[in-house]
């Protein structure tokens, strides 16, 4: 397992070093000069040079590069050109709502998908099996910013049952749970859709094993066929789902984020790169991106704890 | 069961704390520091943590007293003295003297901290606390804004020990005013919060509160989301906010928990300007026909739902130092006249319906902003120049391009909008011949403006400034060198739960210090 991981690790080295390097690209090349946008619109020629001097902008593309690689090596994101601030210190408190935004999703939209998927396999084409797909293509078609002004439109504006105003405090607060609903809701949706389809093919196609028809034969009830037998084996490509979708999620999270102004990466990197704030936008990029690298990791490693056979490999 | 859960705590919730108010607005500033920030967004906060020596009344006019209880103006107009209040405290605690106001305005000024708005200040010579309570303010040549300039955000008096211990730091983890609110956590881009400053006495006397503030905390919270934030608005999550969407006003003013409160004044402007000595447009005939063609009242009526005010000047016709005699000159919208104008100068329409010069096809090319309000707008414009044959082009950038675009000399038109306070705060700032390229975009280069603006600004009187200012004003719209679209008028729309609020106009800051904001009495 230990060698498993440190080959897992190795082979993130070079994709964090091409994040690191078509990040800076990226954003350098794009249009746009932070010294204008910090300027403001009344000031002089002068002072805008000014600015950009202090900023560093007047330096060589490839001295630039290099003081940024330099200071990511030794651990140092640097410093927002905005205000000044940390960027590892912003994205530490954006990362923990991120964190959040995202256990508070998978905590209701993975049991969700699977009990659907499951209660649509047993009922196959059934009415349940037709409104449960139903809702799962819908899911998965419906934009999340469309879902997100929905859930707001009636739960948070009509009925008035939750806030959708930002973060509240910590998930286990009152208030920070109340907060959360609907942000986590609306992420959620897109979630459960993929989950459930997935579920329902997987567990239809353990439920024509030959071991099923043994556990039924042997008298077992039919619900512990289901949960004991069917399901338990086909979760493997479930969980494979979870994790892939997982990572996609935080695309997801940065509209969703700014929807209800969740103080997440995603809403960061979008406030980063619109401002022309170099070092955020890298920073925030860098950390999405070892996001990312970290849950396929964690998804390696569950797929092989619940198949041994991908161990022995 | 998340949900659930969450709905039947929300239920169970009581009402947000009493004496906290969250405001909710469009964006964040990307500091608090008055003499570096130029964003409304800093203004708006930094009008509530400090204090300026002169404050600004209602009418955008009249100068009131602040941190100075009074002052005097030399007969050259070079020296100003403000004689301080004495009972004045920082946050902290400490007392403010005439040393930390002379610190302040020092700095703003000092070349090392690269204001943009060191401008604003006048040709200093220097600023000289003359005792604990006496501050002069000298300047190299008059200077008739002064006073008006004083009232601004840059011009807040800081704590200079606060600003020794915070460093670049300083407007970004912490500040020390002598405002009405005090500094208590920044998140960037999320929200700031400010409380009450219990020991504020010296409210300027435009309030009929001059104590300590009515409410224990204001919370901004940056809402990108303009549906988001009427939302908000409607349902008692935010309690204040002055940015709301155009279509949302009639759904305020309807809903029996929501208010709406207007100023009468409109000082902000939205316009485009010509980039007068570009072939394009470099003809006189051709821009007055083309303000002509531009109907601001459909503008009005039919992108902003009446809500705001159709403009043919270049300011508010209520601001300090607006030119009377200029209203016969202002160019009204006349489709007919327009046309004519274009054919009499001999500006032929081709086969494709589109007028020619000399064979060549007019097609002026716009710079502007992205985002739904420029969008409109300028499709709206080049529809209605279509109409008298003349083939806007449109290019629109986004914030982060639109600047670098907007100080180059590649667009005949631009689009643009601005706070002012005066005629003489909006005319030095677009007119004068050294700051072309930008903000003079227009490359408005005339000696005799600039000798009037110059004048007026050295005025030692109300009567010649005004003089110098209204030819001035005279002289740039008989040139036709901006199409005006609309004025501005501040709106704020708020919870029935607070007492009735003014709208001020100071830099489109419509809260001002925020003296007046309290929950109403039951």
């Amino acid at each position: 397992m230990g060698q498993q991981i440190a080959y897992r690790l190795l082979l993130s080295v070079p994709v964090l070093l091409g994040v690191l390097v078509f990040g800076f690209l990226l954003l350098k090349l794009a249009p746009g000069d932070p010294a204008m946008v910090v300027a403001g619109p009344s000031a002089t020629p002068d002072v805008v040079e000014q600015i950009r001097k202090e900023m560093g902008l007047d330096q060589p593309t490839l001295v630039q590069f290099w003081r940024y690689i330099s200071r990511v090596a030794q651990g140092d994101l640097g410093r927002s050109m905005i205000n000044n601030t940390s960027v590892a210190e912003e994205l530490a408190l954006a990362m923990v709502a991120t964190a959040e935004l995202m256990i508070a999703c998978l905590a209701w939209a993975v049991p969700a998908g699977i009990a659907m998927g499951t209660i649509a396999a047993v009922f196959q084409r059934g009415l349940i099996d037709r409104v449960v797909m139903a809702f799962s293509v819908a899911g998965v078609s419906m934009p999340v910013f469309f879902i997100g002004l929905l859930l707001m439109q009636y739960l948070g504006y009509k009925w008035q049952l939750l806030p959708f105003l930002g973060r509240g405090g910590p998930l286990w607060t009152l208030e920070g749970l109340r907060h959360i609903t609907l942000p986590a809701m609306t992420l959620g949706f897109i979630f459960v859709g993929p989950v459930a389809r997935m579920t329902r093919a997987s567990v239809l196609d353990v439920l024509k094993a030959d071991f099923i028809r043994t556990a039924r034969a042997k008298g077992l009830r039919e619900k512990t066929v289901i949960i004991r037998h069917a399901l338990r084996n086909a979760l493997i490509p479930v969980v494979t789902l979870v994790g892939l979708q997982a990572g996609y999620l935080l695309g997801g999270a940065v509209v969703t984020e700014s929807i209800y102004s969740w103080p997440g990466v995603g809403r960061l990197a979008v406030g980063a790169i619109l401002a022309s704030d170099m070092p955020l936008a890298q920073g925030a990029i860098l950390s999405l991106a070892i996001a990312f690298l970290v849950i396929n990791l964690i998804v390696d490693l569950l797929y092989g704890l619940l198949d041994p056979r991908v161990q022995h490999r | 069961m998340l949900a659930a859960a969450a709905i039947s705590a929300s239920l169970a919730a009581a009402p947000a704390i009493a004496q906290s108010i969250t405001v909710v607005r469009e964006v964040d500033s990307d500091r608090y520091d008055p003499h570096r920030s130029t964003a409304r967004a800093a203004s708006e906060v930094l009008f509530m943590l400090g204090d300026t020596l002169v404050s600004l009344d209602y009418d955008m006019k009249t100068i009131k007293p602040s941190l100075a209880d009074s002052w005097t103006v030399s007969p050259d107009g070079l020296t100003y003295t403000f004689n301080l209040r004495k009972d004045v405290k920082f946050c902290d605690g400490k007392p403010m003297k005439a040393e930390d106001v002379a610190f302040s305005l020092k700095r703003w000024i000092n070349p090392e901290t690269k204001s943009p708005v060191r401008w604003r200040a006048g040709k200093v010579e220097d600023v000289i606390a003359k005792d604990d309570y006496t501050v002069e303010y000298k300047l190299t040549a008059p200077y008739s804004e002064l006073l008006y300039q004083l009232t601004q955000s840059f011009a807040v008096v800081i704590d200079k020990d606060t600003l020794a211990k915070l460093g670049a730091d300083f407007g970004v983890k912490g500040f020390n005013g002598t405002g009405p609110f005090c500094w208590v956590e920044w998140t960037p881009r999320n929200e700031m919060k400010i409380k009450r400053h219990d020991a504020y006495t010296w409210g300027p006397p435009i309030y009929e509160n001059r104590g300590p503030a009515q409410v224990q905390e204001i919370v901004w919270k940056i809402v990108p989301e303009e549906n988001t934030r009427l939302a908000a608005l409607m349902t008692g999550q935010s309690q204040v906010t002055q940015y709301i969407p155009y279509s949302g006003f009639r759904t305020i003013r309807s809903n029996p928990n929501t208010k709406l409160i207007e100023s009468k004044e409109a000082f902000w402007t939205y316009f485009m300007g010509f980039k007068i000595d570009k072939s394009e447009v470099n003809d006189e005939t051709l821009r007055r026909a083309m303000v002509m063609a531009v109907d601001q009242g459909a503008i009005a009526k039919n992108l902003y739902f009446g809500e705001v005010q159709p403009a043919y000047s270049y300011i508010s016709q209520q601001a300090l130092d607006w030119n009377p005699k200029v209203e016969a000159d202002l160019i009204k919208t006349n489709l007919a006249e327009a046309n004519k104008l274009l054919d009499e100068a001999g500006f032929k329409k081709g086969p494709d319906g589109f007028r020619q010069r000399n064979g060549k096809k007019i097609e002026p090319t716009f710079y502007g902003f992205t985002g739904s309000t420029w969008q409109k707008l300028a499709e709206a414009v080049q529809g209605d120049l279509r109409k008298v044959g003349i083939d806007l082009k449109l290019q629109l950038f986004d914030a982060t391009v639109v600047w670098g675009k907007l100080a180059t000399q590649e667009f005949d038109m631009f689009g643009m909008s601005y706070p002012y306070i005066s005629a003489g705060d909006a005319l030095n700032l677009y007119f004068r011949s050294a700051n072309v390229p930008t903000p003079n975009r227009m490359n408005w280069k005339d000696a005799k403006t600039d000798q009037l603006l110059d004048r007026g600004m050295a005025a030692t009187t109300d009567d010649v400034r005004a003089a110098a200012y209204g030819e001035v004003l005279e002289q740039v719209h008989k040139a036709a060198v901006w199409i005006p679209l609309y004025h501005e008028p501040m709106k704020i729309g708020y919870s029935a739960k607070l007492a009735p609020i003014k709208a001020h106009n100071i830099y489109g800051c419509g809260l001002y210090k925020g003296l007046d904001i309290k929950f109403a009495s039951k």
